[in-house]
């Protein structure tokens, strides 16, 4: 195997690549590295120096701060729930309504493939949707969170190139077994898929993890609230409190700290950080045709 | 390749039997009973709401509801169109979607591309990691660090520039550099995020296919362009296709934070101007009418676009 | 084909049905009013309130600060909070769901409000002010600030009118032997002294006079120093004219070109962050912040956080004197109002009902309770000072932060005060004597259907020329250029329309 990258031209392709994209990495992690240091930096130190990576004074008040009431663990668990249920219902509706739709055979496919598309450019927006939610007995329900997203079209349509992709060979060997249209989705092409179940079950939990609109409009109960809500209100109220040009700061509302945004920042994105390493592992080449085709 | 084989082995027994439509309905049953979730949901949370978009036509207010606000017909589009700065949203709207076409759309292809090279497993999964970190901090975040770095005076960038050719850049306020700024923003933020499809498209290539390739006496060149590129071709063609849908969608947020005094000439864009529509406005008619404009754009440039990806012998959508 | 052709019916059919409801339920106003009647304070009045949340965590109906309110006013109250960064939309869904709450804090006079107040919607709460003891006390600037075609549909929250201040490094001021400035000119020599006779005092030239950033609110207020007016002005024959159509308006411009030519203003504030303008003052860099006073306390604070040793670093004032003596921006004077939605109450009895409990809020004890909370629980009194005992304890400040979303505080704040420093009790002198030298927009109660529309881009191409002009970009004429575009683009149409609701008012 080695000697495929064996020839000399081969070699300095290889330094140059591995130099690139260990430059590249560095370039996007940095500010995240900055960040991270912020959250752990006491306000005078993030006031004085504008970048820096290892904080002189080390201090923990903005964790302690956020931890002091069970306010954002609870708001974190929350944020669990709605990705982990919501991540499962969104794969299924997807890959049940993708896998019919990659049938070319399919009657009234194109309709339906039609109103896909349709659905992603024109949107009956915000206040007809609420009203649907509402009319559906789900406001304040952690479903209205979940539910109204259960599928991307967009993704759908990837999803269903994907089905498309597999060689028709699959289906037909498995029909002469006597197989089910679904046991054939199930027992053949699913497990084929590893690699596009993770690649969307992260885009969908991706999705879940950072919506807050739907829960700020759909949820009013505080004990429902998801991390990314209580984000949001702690980076945009900064933003507000000063320089607010139409108000002239008609509000007392104090900004927060600056290592407080930052730890919040840390606390809301760190969860759904961890979860890509998981499922890198489904990435791995050759999984998918290699062991059919061999 | 190997596609319109099938394609034609599968037409072929098609002419051989043909089958009635209740036949045809009956053999697929059981995907008929698996579209049933997802139509169910197309049609509550995608269709039923769709009568929001007649808004575009009346004159809404929230308050008195859909039926009692009154019907204005085109006066929106007509307000939209004739309105004195529409060429220029118009120019600088198109200026950045093809920017973003040109500079963007290929990003995460190349990347996935240099990271496909990558022999040492542990070194490409700690890259990988690394590249979508950016995806998941805000614009708000990123506008402020770009500040922070480009800044006349105390900025890093700019102290290096400075050191290089005796004399700053003035990155944030200029003009010229704003759609250049822009693009940096968004290829530093999501093209890490953009890899993913492809690393999973990537997965489907088998060892067994490049093995065969180095047997033949394929270079490392010619194995992309033979095995790796075809592999995750119809993925590039699916997302560009799609892409097009959104065409005159331009990130608003980040827009609107880097606009400025002295560069709003070329930084005003149809979201943005939208979205002070919108708040100075309360125009949810207004920005439906709007959102209608850029959605008929996407139709006429996807369909245009799977026409032409079929006639190249590609998937298209349909 | 006949039976998908069935289904694919009975779906259509279901979901116009579906349709038809959800479009119904949008427009029957009344339902919600009974929901909490199970509470067991039957023969209590029942008061659903929504407004704004700030907090993570707003207080529940069990906060024991929200029934010392309920137990002083006799209501039972049932708050629907609402986190402030999408109270417009949440508001304009819950107008067109159409199950209102009794009372419904505005934010500001958005078009979707005065919309439904042209149709009718909320009570007109002018003449009744009058019949309570608290409310009738209200500002008539501030009245007048908030009304829509000349009448009041709500009751203010009231804020100070004469917030707006400038924040000064005292201990430069002290170093260079300086006194705070009292007219322009000496404005202009402090900031000149700020950046060219080294005011901390390093040896090295790292300092400069004022920091602004890409926020408007500096150069409008440093420009009523010089005599132009508030948004509009009156030429001789009694028509208003916008603000930089004016002399001094071009007087202050020029004097804004000459600072930053100087460089006695940071060099990239037409791009700077706001959220960054705080820093140079408080690392030394700058000397001078036009904006809230209340930036003070918290420049002070954050300075003596770096360094312990300055005592005093900051000071405080409103105003300057320009050649038409003192005047000073103020700000509207009011956050949102309460407004009362006639779906919900439809009676005058019931109307006066639910006035009566607004104006019961602004006695001290519901004021103490919002804003302080529970005696013994949050706060304390010990020789006359208050005492926090919900400092550092956010479970407990969580009970009572944000309750006083829902309080006027008209006429005055009733609650106790936390121990004032001499620079916070400074500020809030100087807010005090800023209200007698205010200049009042005259049109701020008028609503012009072309602002409203195009007002975004109206107010870009002026404050964009102006930006330029100060920065050098462009010259008096290409100043007078976009005036002229201005116009063009509406601006005549806006002047016009001003003009004739200000006529009708004036006569």
């Amino acid at each position: 195997m080695l000697n495929m990258h064996n020839t000399p031209a081969g070699k300095v392709f290889d330094v140059f690549n591995i130099m690139i994209l260990g430059f590249i990495g560095l370039v996007t992690v940095l500010p995240f590295l900055y960040i991270l240091a912020g959250s752990f930096a006491t306000e005078a130190e993030l006031t004085r120096r504008s970048f820096f990576i290892i904080p002189e004074t080390f201090s923990l008040e903005a964790y302690k701060y956020i931890f002091s009431t069970d306010t954002f663990f609870r708001s974190i668990l929350v944020s669990i729930y709605v990705t982990v249920v919501g991540t499962l219902i969104c794969l299924i509706f997807t890959f049940t309504m993708a896998y019919p739709l990659s049938r070319k055979k399919l009657m009234g496919r194109n309709v339906i493939l039609n109103l896909v598309l349709f659905s992603m450019l024109f949107s009956g927006g915000m206040i007809p949707t609420y009203l649907v939610v509402k009319g559906l007995g789900l406001l304040d329900t952690l479903w209205a969170v979940m539910l109204p997203m259960a599928i991307n079209p967009f993704f759908l349509i990837i999803v269903k190139n994907f089905f498309q992709e597999l060689p028709i060979e699959l289906e037909e060997s498995a029909k002469i077994d006597g197989c089910s249209e679904f046991s054939v989705f199930w027992r053949i092409f699913l497990p084929l898929s590893k690699p596009v179940i993770a690649t969307f079950a992260l885009f969908y939990a991706v999705l879940l993890w950072n919506d807050f609109f739907a829960a700020l409009l759909y949820i009013n109960d505080s004990s429902k609230w998801p991390v990314q809500l209580l984000l949001q209100q702690v980076i945009i109220l900064s933003q507000m409190a000063i320089g607010d040009a139409s108000q002239m700061g008609a509000e007392y509302i104090e900004p927060p700290e600056q290592s407080l945004k930052f730890a919040v920042i840390i606390v809301a994105t760190v969860p759904i950080l961890i979860i890509y390493p998981f499922l890198q592992k489904h990435f791995a080449k050759g999984i998918l045709i290699g062991s059919v085709k061999g | 390749m190997a596609k319109p084989e099938y394609a034609l082995k599968n037409q072929a027994k098609h002419q051989v039997q043909p089958l009635t439509k209740y036949q045809r309905l009956k053999r697929d049953k059981w995907l008929y009973l698996m579209l049933i979730p997802g139509l169910a949901y197309f049609l509550i949370f995608k269709y039923t709401p769709m009568w929001g978009v007649l808004i575009a036509f009346k004159d809404y207010s929230p308050f008195l509801g859909f039926w009692d606000s009154p019907w204005v017909g085109m006066d929106h589009f007509r307000n939209f169109f004739q309105n004195p700065d529409f060429f220029r949203l118009l120019r600088n709207t198109l200026y950045l979607a093809v920017l973003d076409l040109v500079f963007f759309f290929p990003a995460p292809i190349i990347l996935a591309l240099m990271l496909n090279e990558l022999r040492f497993t542990f070194y490409k999964r700690t890259i990988q990691t690394l590249i979508y970190v950016p995806h998941f901090m805000s614009w708000v975040i990123v506008a402020s660090m770009t500040y922070l770095f480009f800044t006349a005076g105390s900025g890093a960038i700019n102290m290096l520039v400075e050191n290089v050719t005796g004399k700053q850049i003035n990155f944030l306020s200029a003009p010229e550099w704003f759609r250049p700024l822009i693009m940096l923003q968004i290829i530093w933020k999501e093209t890490g995020w953009g890899t993913v499809i492809f690393l999973a498209a990537l997965a489907g290539v088998s060892q067994e296919q490049y093995e065969a390739a180095i047997v033949d006496g394929a270079g490392r060149l010619r194995r992309l362009w033979h095995v790796t590129l075809p592999a995750i071709r119809s993925t590039i063609i699916i997302l560009l296709i799609l892409r097009l849908g959104n065409f005159l969608d331009t990130g608003f947020q980040q827009i609107f934070l880097m606009t400025n005094s002295l560069n709003r000439e070329v930084a005003d864009v149809f979201d943005t101007y939208v979205y002070f529509v919108g708040i100075t406005q309360g125009a949810y008619s207004y920005s439906t009418a709007v959102g209608l404009f850029k959605a008929v754009v996407g139709i006429i440039l996807i369909l245009g676009a799977n026409k032409l990806a079929k006639k190249m012998g590609q998937n298209g959508i349909f | 084909m006949k039976s998908i052709l069935k289904t694919r019916f009975g779906v259509f059919t279901l979901s116009v049905l579906f349709l038809v409801s959800t479009v119904m339920s949008a427009c029957s106003p009344t339902e919600e009013t009974n929901q909490s009647t199970t509470e067991s304070d039957t023969d209590r009045l029942e008061i659903n309130i929504m407004t704004t949340a700030y907090s993570p965590e707003p207080p529940s109906d069990d906060s024991p600060a929200l029934k010392g309110i309920e137990d002083y006013t006799d209501t039972d109250i049932t708050m629907h909070w609402v986190l402030d960064n999408a109270y417009e939309d949440k508001l304009n869904i819950t107008m067109a769901s159409g199950e209102l709450p009794e009372i419904m804090m505005i934010p500001n006079k958005m078009p979707s409000f005065i919309n439904a107040v042209r149709n009718g919607a909320f009570w007109e709460l002018g003449p009744y002010l009058d019949d309570y003891p608290n409310l009738k006390e209200s500002n008539e600037i501030v009245l007048n600030n908030m009304s829509i075609d000349g009448k009041v549909y709500g009751v203010y929250r009231a804020r100070p009118l004469g917030r707006l201040g400038v924040t000064i490094r005292k201990d430069w001021l002290e170093h260079l032997d300086l006194d705070i400035p009292k007219t322009i000119d000496e404005f202009y020599h402090v900031l000149k002294a700020f950046k060219e006779q080294d005011p901390n005092g390093s040896g090295q030239d790292d300092t400069y006079g004022m920091v602004v950033s890409k926020y408007n609110g500096p150069w409008d207020i440093m420009q009523t120093w010089f005599g132009a007016p508030n948004k509009w002005g009156e030429d001789p024959n009694g028509q208003l004219i916008p603000d930089f159509t004016t002399d001094e308006y071009m007087e202050a411009l020029r004097f804004f070109k000459k600072l930053y030519d100087e460089g006695l203003v940071n060099e990239d504030f037409a791009v700077m962050d706001p959220l960054e303008w705080g820093d140079p003052i408080v690392n030394g860099e700058a000397g001078v912040i036009v904006d809230v006073l209340d930036r003070g306390h918290r420049a002070q604070e954050d300075i003596q956080e770096i360094n312990p040793d300055i005592e005093d670093p900051i000071d405080v004032f409103g105003a300057v004197e320009g050649p038409k003596g003192l005047r000073h921006l103020p700000t509207s004077g009011y956050s949102g109002m309460l407004a009362i939605p006639k779906t919900s109450v439809q009676t005058e009895e019931h109307l006066r009902q639910i006035l009566t409990f607004i104006d019961k809020l602004n006695d001290a004890e519901p004021q103490i309770f919002a804003q302080n909370g529970v005696e013994g629980r949050h706060f304390e009194i010990q020789d006359g000072e208050l005492v926090e005992l919900d400092n550092g304890n956010n479970q407990l400040v969580y009970e009572k932060q944000d309750l006083n979303q829902f309080i006027a505080f008209i006429p005055e704040n009733r609650f106790h005060e936390p121990e004032q420093t001499p620079l916070r009790v400074k500020e809030q002198e100087i807010m005090e004597a800023n209200e007698a030298i205010v200049v009042p927009n005259p049109a701020e109660a008028l609503i012009s259907e072309v602002y409203s529309q195009r007002g975004q881009q109206l107010d870009n191409i002026i404050n964009d020329a102006r930006i330029k002009f100060i920065v050098g970009q462009i010259d008096e004429a290409g100043f007078q250029d976009a005036v002229d575009l201005w116009y063009k683009s509406g601006g005549e149409a806006y002047v016009n329309e001003i003009n004739e609701q200000y006529q009708a008012i004036q006569n």
